[in-house]
């Protein structure tokens, strides 16, 4: 897994909206590769079929 | 003391401090009335609460009004059921009609909102008496608010500790005598946990037994709503009259509803406890040993009271936290995305930094997560075949110290609380005893999807075997 760096954090930020100081964005850093980290243990357990939790039911539109 | 016509007399703090079961009963006698109850509550909450900041907005004028219809119903024979006239409190993210909800957090200080969460509506209809909103951890989510508008809620056992949250007040409140049952709501934890860290009982029912309807989200598909009360019993009487679908509610589930207390006191003889100890009890910094001894000698409990205990893999418990955090975190964000680019500054640093993390993960983050809650459901649930509940510490470690606190190492012990929300299934806590400074300690039992009927059975056997629910906080 590639990690994100502060230049990264400041792009996306921007992207999104957020208007967040350098401060801000470093402190964010550690908890935001934390959690990519995370994923990348989730993405282990997989096998290529698996389906997410989260399904659209046509029967009633939800 | 307090003594009414023909009846026995009662200490006023003794009144407080009674089960809804015991008060229910002793408003039918005529020892006192609803008017009497709610008046001693108030009393205790103006004497108290200073220190211990459970509620936000106190409803006296409400709950004194409340209070004298139930009395007068109840004198004319029109019985609501066993909450008639019983006080309760509720977190301050229910919504409730004219009254403000505030979520603990400047960015809703003065929110009125113009109806009623279907939950607190069910129980007025049952005649319960509105006390006030109780304190929390901002919108549910980050650590005990130090930066809030409203000061953080603090622990009855020793005001120097957290009372856990997010449902900080719902378990204080109750823990300091200052109401008999309240709500809380659980996204990761936040009825088991504070509810283990201040001594009281609480459930988090399955994934859509109970509305969210009125209840400010903080993850659409990890949040529950559930009751909160000093014993078991308690419990399931609140859960009894939440219960049930909702139309308003997306995630509501049609299912039918059981007499919760209907086997309660049927005994757990040949139950399988299964406890996921290997691979998760001992992930980073493990369990404080304390915990893991209470723990212990409470499984020593279960099995004396006829139960086994079966060992079982405990590493799709410990993936668990990993895709319930990265859904949390993503749809936290998602939900107060407008807020957190318009007004950052309005939300205190904790759940600031917490939610922002949401719009650093990409969509396949997200998805990545859902599709790991698929496979870590069926990796859990097909425990069943071999035991009938899961057991395991509601938390991994007692309640810590405000000036001490740590909130990273949340992340360096394993979550308890987490793989119950995650994959949906009811998960109740029950106090199981107090580490050497006297703060209290809980046990978690898990039991299968809408069988909240054996997680109340398993959890009124232990609770009827032991001392713990008795004892009270000197405040």
């Amino acid at each position: 897994m590639i990690e994100l760096t502060l230049d990264d954090l400041r792009k996306i930020a921007q992207r999104t909206g957020l208007e967040l100081a350098d401060d801000e964005l470093q402190r964010l850093l550690p908890g935001v590769n934390r959690s990519k980290r995370q994923v990348a243990e989730l993405r282990a357990l997989m096998e290529a079929e698996s389906e997410p939790a989260a399904t659209f039911n046509a029967a009633d539109g939800k | 003391m307090l003594q009414t016509e023909n009846r026995r007399p009662v200490n006023q703090n003794e009144l407080c401090y009674l089960t809804i079961t015991e008060a229910a009963a002793a408003l039918r006698q005529k020892e006192y009335s609803p008017v009497e109850l709610t008046g001693a509550l108030l009393k205790r909450i103006e004497s108290i609460d200073d220190k211990l900041h459970c509620f936000i907005t106190l409803t006296a004028e409400l709950a004194l009004r409340q209070a004298k219809q139930a009395e007068q119903e109840l004198r004319s024979g029109k019985d609501r059921g066993p909450l008639h006239g019983i006080p309760i409190a509720v977190k301050d993210l229910y919504m409730t009609n004219g009254i403000r909800t505030t979520c603990h957090s400047a960015v809703l200080e003065n929110w009125v909102p113009n109806f009623t969460a279907t939950t607190v509506a069910k129980l007025q209809d049952a005649g319960a008496i509105l006390l006030g909103k109780l304190g929390m951890h901002e919108f549910a989510f980050g650590g005990p608010s130090v930066d809030a508008p409203f000061p953080a809620v603090r622990n009855p056992w020793n005001t120097a500790h957290i009372p856990g949250g997010s449902s900080s007040g719902s378990g204080a409140a109750l823990a300091a005598g200052l109401c008999h049952g309240s709500l809380g709501s659980d996204t990761g934890g936040s009825i088991r946990t504070p509810s283990s860290h201040c001594g009281v009982v609480g459930i988090k029912p399955t994934y859509g037994r109970v509305s969210r309807h009125g209840v400010v989200p903080l993850s659409w598909s990890l949040d529950h709503a559930g009751p909160m009360a000093r014993s078991v019993e308690d419990c399931a009487m609140i859960l009894q009259t939440i219960a049930g679908y909702d139309a308003k509610d997306p995630a509501a589930a049609d299912a039918a509803v059981p007499n919760f207390r209907g086997e309660i006191g049927h005994g757990i003889k040949g139950m399988r406890i299964g406890v996921p100890r290997v691979g998760w009890f001992d992930e980073n910094l493990g369990v404080d040993p304390e915990t893991e001894a209470l723990f212990s000698r409470a499984l020593q409990t279960l099995e004396e009271l006829g139960a086994t205990i079966v060992e079982i893999d405990g590493k799709p418990f410990s993936h668990a936290r990993k895709a319930n955090q990265t859904i949390l975190v993503c749809e936290a964000y998602a939900y107060h995305e407008k807020r957190l680019q318009q007004a950052p500054e309005k939300f205190g640093s904790s759940v600031r930094r917490r939610m922002l993390e949401g719009a650093f993960l990409s969509a396949a983050d997200y998805i990545t997560a859902q599709r790991a809650r698929a496979v870590l459901n069926e990796q859990i649930r097909a425990n069943f075949t071999r035991v009938d509940v899961f057991a395991t510490p509601s938390a991994p470690r007692p309640p810590e110290a405000f000036a001490t606190m740590d909130p990273n190492e949340q992340n360096l012990r394993p979550s308890f609380t987490n793989p119950f929300n995650l994959t949906g299934l009811p998960a109740i806590s029950v106090p199981c005893g107090f580490t050497h400074e006297t703060l209290p300690v809980g046990l978690q039992i898990g039991a299968r999807s809408f069988d909240e009927t054996t997680a109340f059975r398993v959890a009124y056997a232990y609770e009827q075997a032991t001392e713990w629910h008795k004892q009270r906080p000197v405040l």
